[in-house]
């Protein structure tokens, strides 16, 4: 048995990995204007056909590029609607989580079901914990030190003055989305390298965290990461503490549960980061 | 009608052929299956318009904060404490008292869940998807705790209230054969038309729908934008807190873990669809209570009920596609 504060460092680690992947998606993209509150339905995505691909065919690898294969079409369709359609960002990424968690939900049922009791092949997970660190340092080089980077932050800045010096906003997104679906793909991966295979609604609102975590760093790669494994803290933390009570009253597991949610409206309210959001979030 | 709209309708009738065929029933087939079960018998219609109810109460509920420039995403969240605190009162309180009572400690439970939200968004910046989101995990785990804990009905293995005397319920208008039409139906009809009048006869229906359509102009005309904010995100509350207590008074009778399954997602598709018009909040209820209740009777032959989601995605995508490009086009 491994001494508490060993379990509580690996969990964490657990816990951060999909909110630092999936963070970072949903930060390439908000960082190009474009809210992505659909990181949710992204990751859902992959997770279903990571667990696909590692299941047919056996193979870490074919489960990952099937993971990231639909975190980028479900991210281009994301851009299709918002940039081609113009559809409300918030409305169309909800629309989306909607039908990612009725249609994984189904074909779950009727395309995975068939493996049940065993596992689906998937990368370790020490892969993607390396994984995560190094996407935060491209990430973080690609947006501050690349000619593409800043385009896409001026992009997500002010969309109006970008297209004034020559930029084309919607191609600029078109590249950061390309950005989202593959780390949101590394994320859906690596949810099912942890579990094993499919359940249903098994991001059970990390995405939704990641994005919160993304405002936390104030739309930041490195302050991101750090949001994210203060997340994962929590959760490893109420994990540990499950069955422990606080001054002597026994507490049910949900008290504990709550953390990583209070711990987000805690740091919304002291207003951590929320003033640093892109000026162009939303806007063509 | 342009080209792009007719590519999103054919790439989503196509994924709902892809996902009902997936399951082994033939779409055709899937489809006559879910409008006779909405539609084809008095149960049908009598479950329909059950499955109506809390979507045309929380309909209002988030058509008024939309209509304020908000996503009340928390309105699930509001509706299950709600729904909560219904029940705790009505088990104390027997009778049409407590039926009074319990809707009021509903409307204020609904309103307290808001108001951190509101707050942060009003004064804070924070935006309100996200804390919303987490305090509708909040609720749903603090409610499922209580439910498991102090409140469970005595003897019971799960997490659920002993059930409320019948003296303390709504009560049925028609009964007839298999058709039951509850009084809770027309107090949504009610709160849909309080609404609609809250924003085309009061003054402060005209502040909060300024505040929602350009709140800088709104500021300068000297509406106080925070004020407004925050308090149509109370009302929002209250009247998905108005829901869940309607919910346990005319249909469950009871508080238990699994009280809502996503109404309030169901919700935003319906204010969405209402389109600024709050009267549309009630066909665009019953079409969303339709599909709930068509994708449950298709469920029995081994569709799973995650239709539901998928047609709901896909019926606010194309409705948005069509409604919010003209105002992108306007400003």
């Amino acid at each position: 048995m491994a001494s508490p504060a060993l379990q509580l460092l690996t969990s964490t680690a657990i816990f951060s990995a999909p909110l630092v992947l999936g963070g970072l998606g949903a930060l390439t993209s908000e960082r190009s204007g474009v809210i992505n509150i659909g990181i949710e339905g992204k990751m859902l995505f992959a997770a279903w056909a990571a667990a696909l691909g590692g299941w047919a065919s056996g193979n870490p690898i074919v489960g990952l590029l099937a993971a990231v294969l639909a975190a980028t079409v479900i991210s281009q369709a994301h851009w299709a609607l918002t940039q081609a359609f113009r559809i409300d960002h918030v409305i169309s990424g909800m629309g989306l989580n909607a039908i990612a968690a009725g249609a994984t939900s189904m074909l779950n049922k009727s395309v995975l079901s068939r493996f049940a009791g065993t596992r689906a092949a998937a990368l370790p997970l020490p892969f993607f914990w390396v994984g995560a660190v190094l996407a935060t340092v491209a990430v973080a080089y690609v947006l501050n030190q690349t000619r593409g980077g800043l385009r896409l932050s001026a992009v997500g800045h002010d969309p109006e003055k970008a297209r004034q010096v020559g930029l084309k906003p919607v191609a600029v997104r078109f590249r950061a989305l390309l950005a989202t679906g593959l780390l949101a793909g590394l994320a859906g991966s690596l949810l099912v390298s942890n579990a094993g295979g499919f359940t249903d609604n098994m991001t059970s609102g990390r995405g939704y965290i990641a994005l919160a975590a993304v405002i936390l760093g104030g739309w930041r790669p490195w302050p991101t990461l750090a949001a994210c494994v203060l997340f994962g803290f929590a959760d490893a933390l109420q994990l540990q503490l499950q069955g422990t009570g606080l001054w002597g009253a026994a507490l049910p597991p949900e008290a504990w549960q709550c953390l990583p949610y209070v711990a987000t409206l805690v740091a919304l309210m002291a207003k951590w980061g929320g003033t640093k959001a892109p000026a162009g979030l939303g806007r063509f | 009608m342009n080209l792009k709209l007719v590519w999103l309708i054919v790439a989503g009738a196509g994924l709902v052929w892809a996902v009902v065929a997936s399951t082994g029933t033939p779409p055709p087939d899937a489809l006559r299956e879910m409008f006779s079960g909405a539609f084809g018998s008095p149960q049908g219609w009598r479950e329909t318009l059950k499955e109506s109810t809390p979507l045309l109460v929380l309909g209002a509920s988030v058509f008024l904060a939309l209509k304020a420039g908000l996503f009340n995403i928390g309105a699930d969240g509001q509706f299950v404490v709600g729904g909560l605190a219904a029940a705790v009162v009505g088990l104390r309180v027997t009778g049409p008292g407590g039926v009074v009572l319990g809707t009021l400690a509903a409307c204020l439970a609904g309103s307290a869940w808001a108001l951190l939200p509101g707050w942060i968004k009003a004064y804070r910046g924070g935006h309100e998807v996200i804390t919303t989101i987490m305090m509708n995990n909040v609720g749903r785990l603090a409610t499922t705790a209580l439910a498991a804990g102090v409140l469970r009905a005595p003897g019971q293995q799960n997490a659920e209230t002993p059930l409320l005397d019948a003296s303390t319920t709504l009560p049925n208008v028609v009964q007839d054969g298999a058709f039951r039409l509850n009084w809770a139906f027309f107090i949504g009809l009610v709160a849909v038309v309080v609404t609609a009048l809250f924003f085309s006869r009061t003054v402060a229906g005209f502040e909060t729908a300024a505040t929602g359509s350009n709140s800088r102009a709104s500021l300068f005309a000297g509406i106080d934008v925070r004020r407004t904010t925050l308090a149509a995100m109370l009302v929002s509350g209250a009247v998905a807190g108005l829901a869940g207590a309607l919910q346990v008074f005319a249909v469950k009778h009871q508080f238990n873990a699994d009280f809502s399954p996503g109404y309030g997602f169901d919700a935003l598709g319906v204010a969405l669809l209402a389109a600024g018009q709050a009267w549309f909040v009630i066909p665009s209820a019953l079409l969303f209570g339709a599909l709930a209740r068509g994708t449950s009777a298709l469920s029995i032959m081994g569709v799973p009920k995650g239709l539901n989601g998928v047609l709901l995605g896909l019926v606010v995508l194309v409705f948005a596609a069509v409604r919010y490009r003209k105002e992108a086009a306007n400003g």
